[in-house]
C-alpha cells in the first residue's frame, strides 16, 4: 500500500526527464478546449434556474458487503437475540450505548452517539424492499437504481443530477470520493460525474501542456465509448483546476485518520475520502451529491472483530467529518446517509459470522436530521421464510425525503412514484 | 438545454451526451470527419472515423486487421515479432495456435515458501506481470486474467499470499480445460476456501457464501436457482479445509510470536468427512446424498449453465452486450462438447460476430491489458514494476478485485480518475523507456490499425518528435480500445 506514494513521486520525477514536445499546432487544437472552464463555471449557478432553491449537500456512505443491522442498532432486551446468536449477542448487547430502553448503538460508535445526544442522528429501522434478493449485486443495483423491479438502469442520484442539476454539465455537482469508478447510484448517461480517488495525486503528470494536449486529443471521439471518454477527460481537467484553487483555501479543522487496524483490511480510505468531500463543500465548489464507500461488511466469518473494526473506522471518520464541517460553518447544509445492500441473517453461522440478510437500519446524520428512531422495530420472532427480518419501511421512502425534503428536488419525477412519507428532517424543504 | 425525456436507447443517449459535451466545450459535433484520408506523418495512411453515427470505420474486412484485432483481445497486445508471426500464419491458424498451445509456466516464485505466505503482494503482482511480458504463450495469461476475474479471490481475505500464488498457477493450468474440472478445482482451491468461507462451513451450521456464488457468479447466473437450493447446496458442500502444512515455523511479528504454516509444494483443499454433511439434500430438483462432485454435476445438468458461461466469455471477447442468439449457439457448442473450453473459445473467435464491424473497438482494454500492451509496443520488458503499481488508480489491482464479482468491464473502466491515470502511465512509461523507441509511425499503422479520429491524426502529425508521437498514440482513445 505504501507503493502508491512512491509511484507518484516517480511519475513527477520521470516527467521532468520525459520532455514531451507538442508541436505548435497542439496549442491551436487546444485553444477551443481552453474555453472549457468558463462553460462549466456558468453551470454552477444553473441549478437555481432549474428550480433548485437550496444549497444543501448530500453525502452517501455505502457500507458495502451488507452491514449487520442488528449489530449497528442493537436490540437490548430481546432474549431471542441470544438464542439466534449465541456467540455474537452477548458482548454486543452488554456493551451497546443505550439510546432508549429497547435499543442501543454499537459500542464502537461513541462519536455518532454523541451526535445522537445532540439530536442530530435519525435512525430508520427495518428498511428494505419487497421480495428481497440475497445477491450482493442484484441488491446493490436495486438500492442504486431505486427500482426493485430491476428495469431502471440509471442510478437514483444520477437521475437527480441529470434532471435537477446537470443540464449544463458542471462536473463537480456529483462526485465520488476515494473511488476509481463511478458508483452505480450516481451513474446516468445524461449526467457528468467526477471521480477522484486521491486528491493528492489527482492531475496530469507534466502539467498544463500535457493537460491541453490530452484535452485536444479527446474531442469528438468516435464510437460507443467516445462521449464517455471525452466527458471523463473534460471533467478531469475542470476538476484539476478546481482542486488547485480549493486546496489552497482549505484547512482541515479535524483529525482525519485512515491509520486504523482492520482485521480483514478495507482498501477504502474512508477518512481521506470524507476529508476531500469536506474540502469540496467548504470551498464552495458547487458540489451537491457526494458518494464514498467503506467496504468489508460481508462478515460471513469472524464477525466479532471485523465488524468492530469497521464500526470504529466509520465512527472516527464520520466524527471528524462532522467536526470539520461544523468548524467551517457548513454543518447545517450537509446530510450524511449510510446505505448497505442488505442486513445480515439474525441467526449466526458456524464461522462466527452471519449470512446475507434483508431489512436493516439506515443512519441519517447531521444538522438537517431530526434525531430519533423511525420506522418499525423488526421482530426477531416473526422472521420471513428465509429466516430474515421483514422490512417495515421501503428504502425509497428514505430517498423521497432526502430528495424532496433535503435537496428540494422533484422526488416523484426521479423515483417514478410516491412513497409513504417519513419525516426525519428538521425543516424539510417541502414544508417551508 | 432541457433534460431529455427519460427513455432509454443506449447508443442514442450516448450520442445525445456526446453532442451536449461537444457543444459544452465549444466544438460542434461536426468535428467528426467524413471518411477522409489523411496523411499521417507521411508514412501512415489514416482513415478517420465516419460521421455517420460517429462509429469507427471497421477495417476488419482485411485479414491483417482481423489478426491485429484477434491479438489485441487474446494476448494482452503484441510486439512486432509476435504480430509478424501471426500475420504470416493468418487468422485461422493463429486461432488454432492460441487454443492448442499448452501454457508455458511462469518461473517458480521463491517467496512461496515464506511461512504463512507473508510476503508482500507486490512481489506476486510483479512476478505475474513479468511473466505476462515474457511469456511465449500470452493467450494463457489472458485466460488466467479472465478466470482471476471470474473465479475471483482477493489476497486480503485469503490471508496467505502463497495460496494466491497457487491459485494463479491453477487458473493457468486449468484455463482451457473443461468446466467440470474447473468448478472442482475452484471449489477446492485453498485461497477460494478462505475467500468464500467454505473452509469454515460445517454440517452443523453451513455457511452459504460459497454455495450462492458458485451458482450466481461461477456457473448459472441469478434467477436459475432458489434460496432453498443455496441452503441445500451449502449443506452438501460442507467439509472442506485448507491443506495441512508440511511444517510450521515460529516467527516473531512485532511483540507477538506466531506459529506459521510452511508448504513445500502446491496443494489443494482436503475433505474432512467429520465436518461434512452425509445426509440427503434436495438440490436443483433432485433428492439424494450429494458430495461436491455431485453438486457440480447437478449444476452442469442445468440448461442455464452453458449459455451463462458463454455470455461471460462473449462479454469479455466480443462486446459488452453480445446478442442472445450468439450466446445460445456458443452455449450449445459448449454443452455438446461436454463443456470443453477449447471448443467454446474456437467457436467464439471464428464466429461472424467476432469480426463484425460493430465488434471493432467495442471493448475497453482493462488496465492490465492497456499497460502490458504499452510495454510490448515500446519493446520494453522493464516496466513490470511501474505496471504493478499503476493499476490501482485505473481501477485494477491484481489479486485484489473490488468484490466477489471480479472486475466490471468497459464503461466501468472510464472515469475522470482512470483516464488521467492512463495518461500518466504513458508519460511514466515513455520516461522510463530507455533510449531507442521503435517507430511511432509503425504504432499508428500496427497498433492503431491506421484507423484514427481527426484529433488523434492532427496531434500526431503536428508532434515534432518521436517521443511525443508515441505519447499521442498510446494516450489516444484508440489505444484504450480493443
Amino acid at each position: 500500500m505504501t507503493d502508491e506514494i512512491g509511484i507518484n513521486q516517480l511519475k513527477r520525477r520521470d516527467f521532468l526527464r520525459a520532455g514531451l514536445v507538442f508541436g505548435a499546432g497542439a496549442a491551436g487544437l487546444a485553444a477551443g478546449y481552453a474555453a472549457v472552464p468558463d462553460a462549466f463555471a456558468r453551470a454552477v449557478y444553473a441549478a437555481k434556474q432549474e428550480g433548485i432553491t437550496n444549497d444543501n449537500v448530500l453525502v452517501m456512505i455505502q457500507l458495502a458487503g451488507g452491514n449487520d443491522g442488528l449489530r449497528t442498532l442493537v436490540p437490548l432486551a430481546d432474549p431471542v437475540l441470544h438464542d439466534l446468536r449465541p456467540k455474537l449477542a452477548g458482548s454486543m448487547v452488554s456493551q451497546a450505548l443505550p439510546l432508549n430502553k429497547g435499543y442501543g448503538l454499537n459500542h464502537n460508535l461513541p462519536g455518532i452517539k454523541s451526535l445522537w445526544d445532540k439530536g442530530k442522528v435519525a435512525i430508520v429501522q427495518g428498511v428494505g424492499y419487497p421480495n428481497p434478493t440475497f445477491s450482493h449485486f442484484e441488491s446493490i443495483r436495486i438500492w442504486e437504481t431505486g427500482d426493485p423491479t430491476r428495469r431502471q438502469l440509471d442510478g437514483w442520484l444520477g437521475r437527480t443530477l441529470a434532471q435537477a442539476y446537470d443540464s449544463n454539465g458542471h462536473p463537480l455537482t456529483g462526485c465520488a470520493c476515494g473511488a476509481t469508478d463511478v458508483p452505480g447510484a450516481l451513474r446516468d448517461l445524461q449526467a457528468t460525474m467526477t471521480v477522484i480517488e486521491n486528491q493528492k495525486t489527482f492531475g496530469f503528470t507534466g502539467g498544463s501542456e500535457v493537460e491541453a494536449a490530452v484535452g485536444a486529443l479527446y474531442k469528438g471521439t468516435p464510437g460507443i465509448y467516445g462521449a464517455l471518454f471525452d466527458t471523463a477527460i473534460a471533467t478531469a481537467t475542470e476538476t484539476v483546476a478546481t482542486l488547485r484553487t480549493s486546496s489552497a483555501g482549505y484547512q482541515p479543522m479535524a483529525d482525519y485518520t485512515d491509520n486504523v487496524q482492520l482485521v480483514y483490511s478495507s482498501k477504502n480510505q474512508l477518512a481521506a475520502a470524507l476529508q476531500l468531500a469536506a474540502e469540496l463543500i467548504v470551498t464552495g465548489t458547487g458540489v451537491k451529491l457526494l458518494h464514498v464507500t467503506l467496504g468489508g461488511f460481508d462478515t460471513h466469518y469472524t464477525e466479532l472483530s471485523r465488524h468492530d473494526d469497521l464500526m470504529v473506522y466509520l465512527d472516527s471518520a464520520v466524527s471528524a467529518f462532522y467536526k470539520d464541517l461544523a468548524a467551517h460553518g457548513k454543518a447545517e447544509k450537509v446530510l450524511i446517509a449510510t446505505w448497505s445492500e442488505f442486513g445480515r441473517r439474525p441467526k449466526e453461522n458456524a464461522s462466527g459470522g452471519t449470512d446475507h440478510g434483508a431489512a436493516a437500519p439506515l443512519l441519517l446524520i447531521g444538522d438537517p436530521a431530526k434525531g430519533g428512531l423511525y420506522g418499525d422495530e423488526p421482530s426477531l420472532t416473526a422472521l420471513d421464510g428465509t429466516g430474515n427480518l421483514k422490512y417495515a419501511v421501503d428504502f425509497r421512502s428514505v430517498y423521497q425525503e432526502i430528495l424532496s425534503g433535503h435537496l428540494g428536488a422533484d422526488s416523484k419525477g426521479i423515483l417514478g412514484a410516491s412513497f409513504d412519507s417519513l419525516r426525519f428532517l428538521r425543516s424539510p424543504a417541502g414544508a417551508a | 438545454m432541457a433534460a431529455s425525456p427519460p427513455t432509454r436507447k443506449g447508443i442514442t443517449r450516448r450520442q445525445a451526451l456526446s453532442a451536449a459535451v461537444a457543444a459544452g466545450v465549444g466544438v460542434g459535433a461536426a468535428r467528426l470527419l467524413t471518411g477522409a484520408l489523411q496523411n499521417l506523418n507521411r508514412t501512415a495512411t489514416v482513415v478517420a472515423s465516419s460521421s455517420s453515427g460517429g462509429d469507427w470505420v471497421s477495417p476488419l474486412g482485411s485479414e491483417s486487421a482481423r489478426v491485429m484485432h484477434l491479438l489485441r483481445r487474446t494476448t494482452l497486445g503484441y510486439t512486432p515479432a509476435q504480430l509478424d508471426s501471426a500475420l504470416s500464419d493468418g487468422f485461422g491458424r493463429t486461432v488454432d495456435r492460441l487454443i492448442e498451445t499448452h501454457p508455458v509456466e511462469p518461473p517458480a516464485l521463491p517467496e512461496a515458501s515464506t511461512p504463512g505466505g507473508r510476503f508482500p503482494v507486490g512481489q506476486l503482482q510483479q512476478w505475474w506481470i513479468d511473466h505476462m511480458l515474457a511469456t511465449p504463450t500470452p493467450f494463457a495469461e489472458r485466460m488466467t486474467l479472465f478466470w482471476h476475474g471470474h473465479f475471483t479471490s482477493d489476497y486480503r481475505k485469503a490471508g496467505d499470499n502463497t495460496f494466491m500464488y497457487w491459485q494463479n498457477l491453477t487458473w493457468r493450468r486449468m484455463g482451457m480445460t473443461d468446466l467440470r474440472s474447473m468448478l472442482m478445482r475452484a471449489t477446492t482451491d485453498p485461497a477460494m476456501l478462505r475467500y468464500l468461507d467454505l473452509a469454515t462451513s460445517v454440517a452443523s451450521n453451513p455457511n452459504e457464501n460459497y454455495s450462492r456464488e458458485l451458482m450466481e457468479l461461477f456457473s448459472m447466473g441469478p434467477g436459475n436457482y432458489s434460496e432453498e437450493d443455496v441452503r441445500q447446496g451449502a449443506l452438501a458442500l460442507t467439509g472442506w479445509q485448507p491443506p495441512r502444512p508440511d511444517s510450521f515455523e515460529t516467527v516473531t511479528v512485532g511483540v507477538k510470536t506466531r506459529r506459521l504454516p510452511v508448504y513445500d509444494s502446491q496443494k489443494s483443499g482436503v475433505f474432512n468427512p467429520r465436518r461434512g454433511y452425509a445426509g440427503q439434500v434436495t438440490f436443483l430438483g433432485q433428492t439424494g446424498r450429494l458430495d461436491t462432485e455431485g453438486v457440480v454435476d447437478r449444476i452442469l445438468a442445468q440448461p442455464a449453465t452453458a449459455p451463462f458461461i458463454a455470455s461471460r466469455v462473449a462479454q469479455q471477447f466480443i462486446n459488452g452486450s453480445p446478442p442472445a442468439s450468439l450466446t445460445a449457439s456458443l452455449g450449445d457448442a459448449f454443452r455438446r462438447s461436454r463443456y470443453d473450453m477449447r471448443t467454446l473459445m474456437k467457436a467464439l473467435f471464428t464466429s461472424e460476430d467476432f469480426k463484425a464491424a460493430n465488434s471493432y473497438r467495442s471493448l475497453v482494454k482493462s488496465p492490465t491489458e492497456f499497460m502490458v500492451h504499452t510495454a510490448r509496443a515500446l519493446g520494453d520488458a522493464h516496466l513490470s514494476k511501474l505496471i504493478a503499481t499503476s493499476g490501482a488508480g485505473m481501477g485494477q489491482i491484481l489479486f485484489d478485485p473490488p468484490d466477489v464479482g471480479g472486475w466490471p468491464n468497459n464503461e466501468s473502466w472510464i472515469s475522470s480518475n482512470t483516464v488521467v491515470e492512463r495518461v500518466n502511465f504513458v508519460t511514466s512509461a515513455l520516461a522510463q523507456s530507455a533510449g531507442n523507441l521503435p517507430s511511432a509511425a509503425y504504432a499508428a499503422t500496427h497498433h492503431l490499425d491506421g484507423v484514427v479520429g481527426a484529433q488523434t491524426a492532427a496531434l500526431f502529425n503536428q508532434a515534432t518528435d518521436e517521443k511525443t508521437r508515441w505519447f499521442i498514440a498510446l494516450a489516444s482513445p484508440e489505444f484504450q480500445l480493443k
